[in-house]
C-alpha cells in the first residue's frame, strides 16, 4: 500500500513540475510576439536599459530584480526615518502594509 | 546588524551585474516598411521610417531609403509580409545588418490591448 | 492647449502614457493599500491597463511593484520573528509554479490575442467577490453591533477545516515547528500553487487567498499566517518580476514611479489606520472596488475616456478621504502632545 502511495506522489510530483511547460506546450501553435524597445525615442539611463532590453533580456530581467528589491529597501528605510522624525507616536499601529 | 549586511549583500550585487552588464552590446534600431522578406535568403528590405511622428504617420515618416537585414539569428514574431510596419534591433557584423530582434508593429497593435 | 508634456514615452510598451495617472495609482495604492491592510494590487492591473499599457505589461509592471513593497515590510515581521520559514520554503515550490504557470496562461493568451478581454473579465469577477465578501463583512459587523455582541479576539475556532485536511498523508509528512502543525508537505504546497497561479495571471501579491487558506486549510495561527504570507508575497513578487521581464513584458520606469508614490502612500495609510474610527469606511472600500469594476467593464466596451476618469477619480477620492483622517488625527495628536509637554513644564 505504502509502496503504491510513493509511486504514485511520485508521478503526481513529476506532472506537477512539469505543468508549467505544458501550459507553455499548448500554446505554441499561434505565433511568438516579439516586442523591440524603440531606443531611438529615449536618452541616457532609460536608453541603456531599453538597449539591454533588446540585447540581453536575461541581464536586463537581472537588472530589474536587483534594482526593485533595492529600492523597496531604501524607500522603505527612508520613509521609516521620515515618520520617525515626525514625533508621532507609532508603536501602537497595526502592522497592516502588504 | 541586519540591515548593514543587506545593504551591503544588495550593493556587491548591484555592482557585480554593473560589471557584467557593461558589456552588453548597443544595438541600433530601425524601423519602417517591409518590402521583402526573402525566407531562402534569411533577408529583410524595408523602406526606413524617420522619427517625425505624427496623427497622420504614427511609425513615422518614409525617408525613402531601403536598409537590409540579415535576419537568420533573428527572433521573429508575427510573420512580416510585405507591407507590414517592422521594427528591428540590430548590430553591425562587418558588413551586414545583423537582426537581433524583429517586431511587427503594425500588426501587433491589434492585439495588444 | 499642447498637453504632450503630460504624458511620458515607454519604451518598452511603446506607449505614451499620461504621467500623472501613474503617479496616482502609485500613491493610491499605497494609502489604501496601507489602510486597508490587503495589496490594492487589484486596482494596478486594471488601472495600467485603462492607461493604456498592453494587458501583458500591466501583469508584469503590478508584480514587480509588489515585490519592492514587500520586501520592507518582510523584513519588519522577520524581526518580531512571525515568519515560519520552513513553512514559507515548502511553499515557495508551489508559488513559483503557480506564478510561472500562471504567466505562460498570459502569454498563451496573447498569443492568440484574448489577453485583454480575458483578464479583465476575469478581473470583473474577481472584483466583484471582494466587493461582496466586504460589504458582508460590514453588514455583519452592523448587525452583531444591533445586537450587542462584542467582537473577540479574531480566532480560528469557527472554522476546524484543517483537521480534516491534516489527516491527508500523502508523504512527505512535515513537521512546521513554528506554526505547530504537522501534515502533508502537499497540503501547502496545493494551498500555494493554486494562489500562485492566481497571482501569476492577475498580477496581484495573491495575500487575499492565502491568508484565509494559511489559516483555515492549514491552520497556521495568525500572526504567523500574516508573515509567512508576507514572505509568500515578496518570493512570488520577485519571481514574478524576474520571470515577467524574461517574457519581456515589463516597463522599469512605470515600476519606479508606482513603488515610489506606493512607499508615500503606505506610510500615511498605515498612519491613518490609527485615527479612523467605525465601519463606514469600508462601505468606501467596497465602493472603490464596484467602481474600479465598472471601469474595467468600461474599458472593455471600448470607452477609454470615461474609464480612465472614473478609476482615477475614484481612488482620488478615496485617497483625499485616508489622507483627511490621517492628517487630522496627526494634527490633533501633536496638539495635545504639545499641550501636555506645557503643563509639565508649568508645574
Amino acid at each position: 500500500m505504502k509502496r503504491i502511495i510513493y509511486k504514485w506522489s511520485g508521478i503526481w510530483a513529476t506532472i506537477w513540475m512539469l505543468l508549467p511547460s505544458m501550459v507553455q506546450a499548448s500554446g505554441d501553435k499561434a505565433t511568438n510576439i516579439v516586442v523591440v524597445a524603440d531606443t531611438r525615442r529615449v536618452t541616457g539611463v532609460m536608453h541603456y536599459f531599453a538597449n539591454l532590453y533588446n540585447t540581453d533580456i536575461v541581464m536586463f530581467a537581472v537588472w530589474t530584480v536587483v534594482l526593485t528589491a533595492a529600492m523597496g529597501c531604501t524607500l522603505g528605510f527612508l520613509m521609516d526615518f521620515i515618520m520617525s522624525r515626525t514625533g508621532l507616536d507609532l508603536k501602537s499601529r497595526k502592522i497592516v502594509e502588504h | 546588524m541586519r540591515k548593514t549586511n543587506l545593504a551591503s549583500c544588495l550593493m556587491v550585487i548591484g555592482i557585480a551585474v554593473c560589471l557584467i552588464a557593461g558589456a552588453a552590446v548597443a544595438a541600433e534600431v530601425s524601423q519602417g516598411k517591409c518590402i521583402q522578406f526573402d525566407q531562402a535568403s534569411n533577408q529583410i528590405t524595408i523602406e526606413a521610417y524617420d522619427l517625425q511622428f505624427s496623427s497622420q504617420f504614427p511609425y513615422g515618416q518614409p525617408s525613402g531609403e531601403n536598409e537590409v537585414f540579415d535576419v537568420s539569428g533573428a527572433a521573429i514574431g508575427i510573420h512580416p509580409e510585405p507591407g507590414d510596419i517592422l521594427r528591428l534591433a540590430w548590430v553591425n557584423k562587418g558588413s551586414v545588418k545583423s537582426a537581433l530582434k524583429v517586431m511587427n508593429v503594425s500588426k501587433q497593435d491589434l492585439r495588444k490591448k | 492647449m499642447d498637453a504632450s508634456w503630460l504624458y511620458m514615452y515607454m519604451p518598452i510598451a511603446g506607449v505614451d502614457i499620461f504621467w500623472p495617472g501613474l503617479v496616482l495609482i502609485g500613491f493610491s495604492v499605497g494609502v489604501i493599500g496601507g489602510f486597508f491592510g490587503m495589496g490594492g494590487a487589484w486596482m494596478v492591473t486594471p488601472g495600467l491597463n485603462i492607461l493604456g499599457f498592453p494587458m501583458a505589461f500591466a501583469i508584469g509592471t503590478d508584480i514587480a511593484h509588489i515585490a519592492g513593497k514587500s520586501m520592507i515590510s518582510t523584513i519588519r515581521h522577520s524581526k518580531f520573528g512571525n515568519v515560519d520559514y520552513k513553512l514559507g520554503f515548502v511553499m515557495i515550490i508551489g508559488t513559483m509554479l503557480g506564478i510561472e504557470c500562471g504567466a505562460q496562461m498570459i502569454m498563451w493568451l496573447e498569443r492568440i490575442g484574448q489577453v485583454g478581454p480575458v483578464v479583465r473579465w476575469v478581473y470583473v469577477g474577481f472584483l466583484l467577490l471582494i466587493a461582496i465578501m466586504v460589504f458582508a463583512d460590514y453588514a455583519k459587523a452592523v448587525s452583531k453591533k444591533k445586537l450587542g455582541v462584542v467582537d473577540g479576539e479574531k480566532g480560528t475556532e469557527g472554522f476546524t477545516w484543517y483537521k480534516t485536511l491534516h489527516k491527508i498523508n500523502i508523504p512527505p509528512m512535515v513537521h512546521f515547528k513554528i506554526s505547530g502543525i504537522y501534515c502533508s508537505a502537499w497540503l501547502p504546497m496545493m494551498v500555494s500553487f493554486i494562489t500562485g497561479v492566481l497571482a501569476g495571471f492577475l498580477g496581484i501579491g495573491g495575500g487575499l487567498l492565502r491568508m484565509p487558506a494559511l489559516i483555515y486549510f492549514i491552520g497556521t495561527p495568525t500572526h504567523i499566517a500574516v508573515g509567512t504570507d508576507l514572505f509568500e508575497v515578496m518570493i512570488s513578487g520577485l519571481y514574478g518580476a524576474f520571470t515577467y521581464t524574461l517574457k519581456g513584458r515589463i516597463e522599469l520606469v512605470a515600476v519606479f514611479v508606482m513603488l515610489t508614490g506606493a512607499a508615500i502612500g503606505a506610510q500615511i495609510g498605515t498612519v491613518a489606520t490609527k485615527y479612523a474610527k467605525g465601519y463606514g469606511i469600508r462601505l468606501a472600500f467596497g465602493s472603490a472596488v464596484l467602481c474600479c469594476m465598472i471601469s474595467i467593464i468600461l474599458k472593455q466596451f471600448k470607452f477609454e475616456t470615461p474609464a480612465a476618469v472614473l478609476i482615477l477619480s475614484t481612488i482620488g477620492i478615496i485617497c483625499i478621504y485616508i489622507m483627511a483622517i490621517m492628517f487630522k488625527g496627526a494634527a490633533q495628536e501633536l496638539r495635545e502632545k504639545k499641550n501636555r509637554e506645557q503643563a509639565t513644564v508649568k508645574v
